[in-house]
């Protein structure tokens, strides 16, 4: 098992805020912990929340990174592990972007003493298309051939998935800040990390959450429509499903009133 | 001379982009096509002005949608151009042609495309692939060789010294203890006398996946020698690892040579402040070679003011 300390600066961990109830902040494919910094201000007013990159996001340590453990999303799943175990984290509250509503909810059911709320903003648990129960958005070929165009582009991944994750819409400075420094991946990382992502299929896990759980999805979203929101609300027991009116799929950093104040009704309730 | 200068002068004042050999369109704010040349008539077999009005969406795979509108718009805001990128474009038949795209924006927000096909160079980029991944799965395949026991398939003695020694620094660092363990089967020489070597190398076999699945993940197991196996376990005390050992002793007795049951002798050794692996080893050896000595299936811890018997068992 990782030292505790090792694992903290692994995954580049920072805690702020104060208040009795901590929330873990777990940031999507293509980004950092810094993706959350537009809510991170109201939050951590009332809330201690905890930080981090994975291994081989923003600033996290490269040299940790192994292919096979992070060939799966459970590889990432054990990082929020072994940060819950090293910070001793119980009954915290996740909120994950993207796919790491997917991450958090493995490690959830992997050790179900580590949340007692689920928040998933813009998830999808298959980008994936099995007409007609489940549309997912892509066909097996558009994937396979994005993860192609990644090898044959020798390109900054830096800005990588910058306007899609704001939306066409939304204001060009948003998506021109996100694209130039707002996040970093290490390209050989985000192959790996894509591949991950857009190629799993993690409809089956949603049962198993027993979490209560609050889904935000976005009206217009190119990479998780609202019925993927739908779907999930339908398969998780005990869950909310907040269809939000806006373009992109960063609602956390496109409308962060918005998302902090549904997310302080939720957790007062 | 005058006539040749002027026939190239009016062969030059009506060449046209529709002249050139690739393909050219410009766009709008909305990514609509606002002109294209007759590239994609001629080449592309689109119907000519089929295209004007309409979203540039409509010429490129879904793939390569995401990949213009999550990269080359977002380079286009900063650099205001894009060279060299590889999409893949449709032509009005519905194939996909590989293309290489140089595209630039002017501040009014028109965006200008030009770009070549590239399905011979997408061959080369696919070969280049293929030949990575390749030499990847060679690399891979040559560290775990070169890294293994090829008989127990556990960790060979070379691999074991080197992560041995960045385990051992890794506990100084963080102020944690380490076992080292060395396990020698008792007259093994015997087994491969009396059952023959199929034999004696079935049951090294058979200790190494017990040893493999009675550690931790963290730990490193690994064939030291001929019938000697080294284990290391991270961040142990020594009443865990005197535990451990017992154990061991009762799983060892568990695997049959021919008829009987095989035992073992056990050196075992805890990390200090200041240990490295080469005196980690040479104290782990001393026990063992202790263990040996006093009439072995036994464990030997070795102490800093001596070496004594830990294991009460026969």
């Amino acid at each position: 098992m990782p030292i505790s300390n090792d694992v903290l600066t692994r995954n580049n961990v920072k805690v702020i805020g104060t208040g009795s109830k901590t929330l873990m902040l777990a940031h999507g494919f293509g980004c950092d912990q810094n993706m959350w910094r537009f809510i991170t201000p109201v939050l951590e007013k009332k809330f201690k929340i905890v930080l981090f990159d994975y291994v081989g996001s923003g600033s996290s340590d490269l040299s940790q990174y192994d292919k096979e453990r992070y060939s799966g999303l459970e590889g990432y799943a054990k990082d929020i592990i072994e940060i819950g175990e090293a910070l001793q984290l119980s009954g915290a509250i996740f909120i994950g972007h993207s796919v790491s509503s997917i991450i958090g909810t493995l490690a959830s059911i992997e050790v179900p003493t580590l949340f007692s709320k689920m928040i998933m903003i813009c998830p999808s648990p298959c980008f994936l298309n099995f007409p007609p129960d489940y549309l997912g958005g892509f066909e097996k070929q558009d994937l396979l051939e994005l993860l192609n165009l990644m090898d044959k582009n020798y390109i900054g991944w830096a800005n990588y998935l910058a306007p899609l994750v704001m939306g066409d819409n939304n204001p060009s400075e948003l998506t021109g800040e996100l694209s130039s420094s707002f996040c970093s991946t290490d390209p050989v990382v985000a192959k790996g990390f894509a591949k991950a992502t857009f190629l799993s299929d993690y409809r089956h896990i949603l049962k198993d959450i027993k979490q209560p759980t609050l889904i935000f999805q976005s009206k217009n979203d190119s990479l998780a429509s609202p019925e993927i929101g739908r779907f999930i609300n339908e398969n998780i027991t005990g869950s909310e499903l907040e269809v939000v009116e806006a373009d992109g799929h960063c609602l956390h950093m496109t409308h962060p009133e918005q998302i902090t104040n549904s997310i302080f009704e939720y957790l007062n309730k | 001379m005058k006539d040749k200068q002027t026939t190239l002068d009016s062969a030059i004042s009506t060449y046209t982009l529709n002249n050139l050999p690739n393909g050219v369109f410009i766009t709008d704010v909305s990514k609509d096509i606002v002109y294209c040349n007759d590239y994609f008539s001629t080449e592309l077999e689109w119907e000519p002005d089929a295209l004007i009005g309409k979203s540039a969406d409509i010429i490129f795979t879904l793939a390569s949608k995401v990949f213009y509108q999550t990269y080359l718009i977002p380079t286009l805001l900063h650099e205001k151009i894009c060279e060299e990128m590889q999409l893949t474009m449709i032509n009005g038949k519905g194939i996909r042609i590989p293309i290489t795209v140089n595209v630039k924006s002017d501040n009014a927000g028109l965006i200008y495309w030009s770009f070549f096909n590239a399905t011979k160079r997408d061959k080369l980029y696919e070969e280049l692939i293929q030949a990575r991944e390749t030499l990847e799965q060679q690399a891979e395949q040559l560290k775990l060789l070169a890294s293994t026991d090829e008989l127990t398939t556990l960790l060979n003695r070379r691999e074991m010294k080197y992560r041995s020694t960045l385990a051992i620094e890794l506990a100084v660092r963080s102020h944690h203890s380490v076992a080292l363990i060395q396990l020698d089967i008792d007259h093994f020489k015997k087994v491969n006398d009396v059952y023959g070597h199929p034999e004696g190398d079935r049951v090294l076999k058979e200790l190494g996946i017990r040893l493999k699945e009675f550690s931790r993940k963290t730990d490193l197991v690994s064939r030291f020698g001929g019938e000697e196996f080294l284990i290391l376990l991270n961040d142990t005390n020594q009443q865990d690892a005197i535990l451990f050992c017992q154990r061991l002793h009762q799983l060892i007795g568990e695997v049959k040579a021919g008829e009987n049951y095989i035992k073992a002798s056990i050196g075992l050794t805890i990390s200090t402040p200041d240990s490295i692996f080469k005196t980690l080893y040479a104290e782990v050896d001393a026990a063992l070679y202790k263990a040996k000595e006093s009439g072995r299936n036994k464990t030997e811890l070795y102490n800093r003011t001596g070496i004594k018997n830990i294991n009460s068992m026969p």
